[in-house]
């Protein structure tokens, strides 16, 4: 008799602690996971704005001793950097709007119409990733020197947004599917068109998936290098410019660099990062 | 052997010291400097129209300038608004990595429209451009440049063993050591800061790195990363010294006794040696002491601690000191936008001021014999005096890049680190390594069709692999 009383409460107890176990493992994992993100940029950060002698120190301060902008200020002003910075924002936003322009309605389609060929086609979008830029380099070259596009954004945002579509396209059709398809036809019973009703009633619980499509093309655009680099000469964008650059700078700049470019692809996660979470408050219900 | 290596060789190899000499301005500057301004004088009166008059050329389009060569930052940004800026035309300095550099070039070719108006690169990275005739024939400019006289082996390079002038020496560079002060009180006995510059040897290198071992660990270092430069220390440096030779000489008694010194001296070097592309960071950041690599790969390091380090020539083995000195040129692409406005920007890079600026600047040394501007920079001034201290070497024996290999520059160079990464990494016998590879250079020689360079003796036909 005893011993059934003392059963449960001792089981709960065990669960309990069970579950506070799961729970302190879970945010030392989150942590770690966290922590395996921010170190490197930390590091980056403060090493970018130390002083050039402070960068070669062993061991490294991890609390900053001395704050210098010197090296950034130089990487900065340096011949090139802020016309490229502008010419990479300018890319990514083509690459954006032409990606999604093109790559959202095909989603569409993928998620709401049964058509032959439907999983070929679906298949055959990922190929174009499967074909390595490298090989195709000099022929694009050639094909947009020809075209007179060479050596502007115009020709980086093509190839980016080339390379772009399949995520585009794959992306935004899983999100359409989780749109119901009651709700849409309701729409159109009470007296939507089917563009309005995708404009009013999908589009709205789409938007955070778009938004996740399109932080996967802007950060594609703003970290591709090779195109970039094949297919401008003076009218660099950031990465193009930097590589050709950094590899063989002292590190000093290398950090100024490295900071230089994660920042503002950072600041565009922050802001889109909203529509994310709506995202998996919404769809998710 | 020996004897009739050094027979045959006896005029080449002055006449090939001499000119290096020059080239570094280590010997009879005086003489050299008055014989520029005579040179100088000449040409006012000669058919340049005036000293120096600028290239007649239309428009004011900017040249677009494509470089491997002085790609960092800061260099790039000297070339930009110090060397380049008593140009007349406006130039768009673009440094850029060899592989979009060749791609581009090969791009524009193939599409038959052209934006780069000139390249700047190494001999090397010419070789491929050469073969597959981009290159526009400069032999017409060469002539009217006759005023400035270049070292003849770097216009005889510039040829690619045919008649057409493809490029034109713009600036030349060397290897040299460098090592922390701290490091001087584990010299082994008998060597002193000063001795250091003139006789340090393979085998006291080995015993001085050694010594720094046993008191502070594994500070010796040599770039072995994939960026690293370590197959010209045995083209230029290890192999002639100690055989007298590199391709003749690749498998023999003295080679063997190379790399068991290396193998000796191997285990006192920073293991991390192997990821080092350049040397000039390990050295300031103080995880290697005594460093070997290009003048431009330890600038940085000269320029930011002057005073705790000290730059010296690469030490000797029995056969001499073996250096190996190297060659950047300029081209024109054949269908450069503005071919006058281009030669007037190769005409202006090689101006005896603008060759004294780009050294005082960028740490690369004139290709035309003259004095050397005395107002350098404490960093700039180490790595002159090591290099005068080689070039004027009793022992000194320059060895030349490798010429004619053409495309198999590449397969050529990965034989000396695959020899390397066997024996040294894997710890494979020597002998029988050496055996193997010797198969592999030969191949390598022979796709090529190369005859032998300095220091090897010239061949008949093919270089044979000894």
């Amino acid at each position: 008799m005893t011993a059934n009383v003392a059963a449960p409460s001792s089981e709960r107890r065990r669960r309990a602690r069970r579950r506070l176990l799961g729970r302190v493992l879970l945010y030392l994992g989150a942590a770690l996971l966290a922590l395996w993100v921010l170190a490197p940029i930390y590091i980056i950060t403060v090493t970018a704005f130390s002083p050039r002698s402070v960068v070669y120190d062993y061991p490294k301060h991890l609390i900053p001793r001395e704050v210098s902008a010197e090296t950034m200020d130089f990487f900065v002003n340096s011949t090139g950097v802020l016309p490229s910075l502008w010419r990479s924002v300018q890319v990514a936003l083509v690459t954006l709007a032409l990606s999604t322009l093109i790559g959202a309605p095909a989603g569409y389609a993928l998620a709401r119409f049964a058509f032959r060929g439907r999983d070929t086609f679906r298949l055959a979008i990922l190929s174009t990733r499967a074909f390595p830029i490298v090989i195709l380099s000099i022929p694009l070259a050639v094909t947009f020197i020809e075209w007179g596009i060479y050596d502007t954004i115009w020709s980086v945002a093509l190839m980016h947004t080339a390379l772009a579509l399949p995520f585009t396209v794959l992306i935004t059709s899983s999100i359409f599917v989780s749109v119901p398809r009651d709700l849409e036809e309701a729409a159109l019973t009470l007296g939507c068109t089917p563009i309005s009703a995708f404009v009013r009633v999908v589009l709205p619980l789409a938007l955070p998936g778009l938004a996740a499509a399109s932080i996967f093309t802007f950060v594609l655009s703003w970290n591709e290098v090779f195109a970039a680099v094949i297919l401008t000469l003076r009218e660099r964008t950031l990465p193009a410019l930097i590589l050709a650059a950094i590899t063989e700078s002292p590190a000093p700049f290398r950090f100024a660099a490295a900071w230089f470019m994660a920042a503002p692809s950072l600041i565009f996660i922050f802001l889109i990062r909203r529509y994310l979470l709506g995202m998996w408050g919404r769809v998710s219900r | 052997m020996n004897r009739r290596n050094d027979a045959v060789l006896g005029t080449r190899r002055i006449s090939r010291r001499d000119t290096l000499r020059f080239g570094f301005g280590a010997a009879g500057i005086a003489a050299t400097g008055g014989l520029i301004a005579h040179r100088s004088a000449n040409a006012a009166g000669g058919g340049l129209g005036g000293r120096w008059a600028p290239w007649p050329h239309q428009g004011g389009e900017t040249i677009v300038f494509l470089s491997t060569q002085l790609r960092p930052v800061e260099e790039a940004e000297k070339m930009r608004n110090t060397i380049l800026a008593d140009f007349e035309g406006s130039v768009d300095f673009i440094p850029e990595d060899t592989g979009p550099f060749n791609d581009r070039i090969a791009a524009e070719a193939e599409a038959g429209e052209g934006t780069i108006g000139v390249i700047g690169a190494q001999h090397g990275d010419f070789a491929a451009l050469a073969a597959r005739g981009y290159l526009a024939d400069l032999t017409d400019l060469l002539q009217e440049l006759s005023d400035r006289t270049f070292v003849e082996d770097y216009v005889q390079l510039g040829k690619f063993g045919g008649e057409e002038q493809l490029y034109i020496p713009w600036m030349q560079a060397t290897y040299i050591m460098v090592a922390h002060r701290e490091a001087l009180q584990y010299l082994p006995e008998g060597l002193d800061e000063e001795s250091l510059r003139t006789s340090l040897t393979y085998e006291q290198l080995g015993e001085w790195v050694r010594n720094i071992n046993e008191a502070e660990g594994q500070k010796f270092g040599l770039p072995a990363g994939e960026d690293g430069l370590l197959h010209r220390f045995f083209q230029g440096y290890a192999y002639p010294s100690f055989t007298g030779g590199v391709n003749t000489t690749f498998k023999s008694e003295a080679a063997a006794q190379m790399w068991q010194w290396l193998k000796d001296t191997w285990q006192y070097a920073n293991p991390q040696s192997v990821t080092y592309g350049a040397m000039d960071e390990p050295l300031l950041s103080g995880e290697v002491w005594v460093a070997w690599d290009h003048v431009a790969r330890l600038i940085s390091a000269l320029r930011e601690r002057t005073d705790d380090l000290i730059a010296f020539p690469a030490p000797r083995g029995p056969q001499g000191l073996g250096f190996m000195p190297v060659v950047a040129g300029l081209a024109i692409p054949k269908n450069a936008p503005d071919m006058e406005a281009s030669r007037a920007l190769i005409e202006y890079l090689t101006r005896p001021e603008v060759q004294a600026t780009t050294l005082r600047e960028v740490a690369f040394f004139p290709v035309i014999e003259g004095e050397l501007p005395g107002d350098l920079p404490p960093g700039v001034q180490q790595e002159v005096d090591a290099v005068q201290a080689t070039t004027s070497d009793p022992q000194a024996l320059p060895s030349l890049l490798p010429v004619g290999l053409g495309e198999q520059d590449g397969a050529y160079n990965k034989v000396f680190r695959d020899t390397f990464q066997a024996i040294i990494l894997d710890g494979n016998d020597i002998q029988q390594t050496l055996e193997q590879q010797a198969q592999n250079l030969q191949s390598v020689l022979d796709a090529a069709g190369a005859s032998c360079w300095a220091p090897d003796p010239e061949s008949e036909g093919v270089c044979q692999v000894g």
